[in-house]
């Protein structure tokens, strides 16, 4: 191992607690997809401790496998979109050094969010999956009434009402003939 | 730097076959025995004169040393007595399986007991003496493989077995990254594959990028209760039931005459495959109540035998979409598919296969040795941090924490790149508290029960105060073996507890240590070359 390249590994280390993942993968916070990947591979190809497979167990040794494990930890998390975005506002926010590593939600409020999406009752999901069916034939009347029938079981679920609105919307802009 | 002449062996540590193999100008060689047999019954017999026999030979003795000779040991490592697996092991296994302390699981021999990591341990003895015997000189240090899908107390179990034969094992590798790591070395290429690897009692299906030297294992999943054994079993009961009507005699109630079933079972699935039909007959089964010597016959078809194991094949297909779901693509992304283990070579996997891909598997591959060849590669470059190549492996089950009321809480998800490493903070149930107990599961249910525990530990010292005031902060971390590690400490006071979670059924040091020097005294017996 170069010296030069310890000199980094100990410098990264000591500032690892105030880095955000976009830092930590050395990206910018617009990095694409294939951005993030390539800069995983070229973090792993530095960092990854196969190539230190010799070095005898000791402080540097636990150095670069807390890099490695931040590294891990920063893809994990920017190379699903959705937690990307969710990432970015935490970390450009107020409270973004208590943010800096990213806590995923409960089990429980992600299943309330997907049900929320598709529908928590039998029914209301019946309707609001023949809803969507239709807006993707263009059938936009018979989507709002599908739509309209799955907020009968379900009158919260934001999203059927954002999808009844959105299929109003379509039916009044409608001028094709038949 | 490592010596010149040392080297490291790459072994495939398998349910009902072992390979070993090692890198050699920058070429993997599969080493034989003395025999010339490049795969090894993972069979153990140990003989009246107290020396072991391990690898073909002994699985001759399946029958005639019958409550001696341990195999499929894989079936049982790191595996609770209690469990679903053992049960049915004990209905079916000649030898003596046996409850040792806290729940493990142990092979009673004669007198002697022993631990499934010593059973395993001797397999691992036999593959470092062909090494050793090929090269000349002794051989310390290895990868063994284990199906991408053990969790960690399996895990665990293999790394203590490889220490248990003298073995320093510089990693615990997954058999289908070894796959891919020895498909994909040194060609440069960019591919995402499907290594579909089904063996003698595992199935796993791993999803890679390969992007030149870096191999991403994007998703892996798997069933740990499903292998070629599961086919010999449905030949089994065929035969069984075909018996019984003919001559009113279960064969499957005298554990002598199941043995014998089974090796035919065996036979007869390796003859339809490659032949597309056989003709079985063994001959004195047994004997009928007036003590007439009887003659098992039979034939069995192509068509026949994948009517018999066609929802097995289904099964895994449902892994294999789960897979690739993991991996956020589908069938027509992949580049190529390779598979891995002897029974992929029947024509039944292979056009399942090939249909639910849609495309031809690749050609070219030898589904018995490719593992170990991968061992072999990343063996050699773990000996000396060569790094021309890196290994991005993942976990393959989510790793959980016990809470109130029988559930648990997700720490590290699934399919999470590692070594890893997440921090959560709990805090105590009641006023007072003094101690706290931390659960460890892996498991894809938020219920406990329905969960594999990997174990527990307490935790004390911290600073005692109201309930809910105090704040434990607990650090799981998963290693680049896979193998978990975890510590709790109090925030306030930095007071530390740090353990590797140990099964309480797996081995203390003592025990290992033991158990070192018992497998260094045993002698291994050489056996003959197969007929």
């Amino acid at each position: 191992m170069d010296e030069a390249f310890e000199i980094e590994a100990r410098a990264l280390a000591q500032v690892l607690e105030e880095l955000d993942y976009f830092q930590i993968l050395k990206i910018g916070q617009n990095a694409s997809p294939g951005e993030i990947k390539a800069a995983y591979y070229r973090e792993s190809r530095a960092y990854h401790p196969d190539r230190f497979s010799t070095l005898p167990a000791g402080e540097m040794k636990d150095t670069i496998g807390r890099i490695y494990k931040r590294i891990n930890e920063a893809y994990v998390c920017l190379r699903e979109d959705t937690k990307r975005v969710k990432y970015l506002a935490d970390v450009l926010g107020p409270e973004r050094q208590k943010k800096l590593r990213f806590v995923e939600a409960s089990e429980q409020e992600l299943k309330k969010e997907k049900e929320q999406e598709v529908g928590a009752t039998p029914q209301g999901r019946k309707f609001f999956m023949a809803g969507l069916a239709d807006m993707a034939a263009q059938r936009f009347a018979s989507a709002e009434r599908n739509f309209k029938m799955a907020l009968t079981y379900e009158p919260s679920n934001p999203n059927f009402k954002a999808k009844r609105d959105e299929a109003g919307k379509l039916i009044k802009n409608d001028m094709s003939i038949r | 730097m490592a010596d010149p002449g040392d080297i490291a062996i790459g072994i495939d540590l398998g349910t009902s076959y072992s390979c070993v193999s090692i890198l050699e100008n920058g070429q993997t060689t599969v080493i034989p025995n003395e025999w010339g047999e490049r795969t090894h019954a993972s069979v153990v017999s140990f003989l009246e004169d107290g020396t072991v026999l391990v690898g073909n030979s002994a699985k001759r003795n399946i029958i005639t040393n019958a409550d001696n000779t341990v195999y499929s040991a894989k079936r049982l490592i790191g595996r609770f007595y209690f469990s679903d697996e053992v049960k049915k092991a004990q209905a079916v296994m000649p030898y003596k399986i046996v409850e040792g302390e806290n729940n493990s699981v142990r092979i009673q021999i004669r007198e002697n007991i022993y631990s499934l990591p010593e059973i395993s341990a001797l397999v691992l003895k036999e593959m470092k003496s062909i090494v050793e015997n090929y090269v000349g000189h002794e051989v310390k240090k290895a990868v063994v493989t284990v199906p991408a899908y053990f969790n960690d107390n399996q895990r665990q179990a293999t790394k203590d077995a490889g220490r248990i034969a003298g073995l320093d094992v510089l990693r615990i590798l997954n058999e289908p990254t070894a796959a891919a790591l020895a498909y994909g070395f040194g060609k440069d290429i960019t591919q995402k594959i499907a290594v579909y690897d089904l063996g003698g009692g595992t199935f796993d299906i791993s999803v890679l990028e390969i992007g030149k030297d870096v191999f991403e294992v994007l998703s892996t999943a798997g069933d740990t209760y499903l292998g070629g054994d599961d086919f010999d079993d449905r030949i089994m009961t065929w035969l069984a039931e075909g018996f019984l009507k003919q001559h009113g005699i279960d064969l499957r109630l005298n554990k002598y005459c199941l043995q014998m079933l089974k090796e035919a079972s065996e036979r007869a699935k390796i003859d339809v495959g490659r032949d597309g039909v056989s003709k079985i007959q063994v001959e004195g089964i047994c004997q009928d109540p007036a003590g007439k010597v009887m003659d098992l016959a039979a034939t069995l078809s192509e068509a026949e035998f994948n009517k018999m194991v066609m929802d097995l094949v289904q099964r895994t297909f449902k892994v294999c979409d789960e897979a690739l779901q993991s991996a956020k693509m589908t069938a027509q992304d992949l580049d190529a598919v390779i598979l891995v283990g002897g029974p992929t070579r029947l024509p039944i996997i292979r056009t399942s296969v090939k249909h639910y891909f849609g495309r031809d598997v690749m050609a070219g591959i030898d589904p018995d040795e490719v593992v170990a060849m991968g061992a072999a590669i990343q063996a050699s470059s773990l000996l000396d941090a060569k790094s021309d190549h890196y290994l991005l492996d993942v976990t393959p089950l989510t790793l959980r924490v016990g809470t109130v009321g029988g559930y648990t809480d997700k720490i590290i998800d699934k399919n999470t790149p590692i070594p890893i490493e997440r921090s959560k903070s709990y805090t105590t149930n009641r006023d007072g508290q003094e101690r706290v107990k931390i659960r460890v599961y892996q498991g894809e249910s938020n219920k406990a029960e329905e969960c594999e525990m990997l174990g527990e530990f307490e935790f004390s010292g911290f600073r005692i105060g109201y309930r809910g005031e105090v704040r434990i902060e607990v650090t799981f971390e998963i290693d680049t073996n896979g193998i978990v590690n975890v510590t709790a400490a109090d925030v306030e006071t930095g007071q530390k507890t740090s353990c590797t979670i140990r099964l309480s059924s797996g081995l203390t040091e003592d025990m290992i240590k033991t158990a070192q020097e018992k497998n260094a005294r045993t002698q291994l017996a050489r056996g003959e070359a197969a007929a």
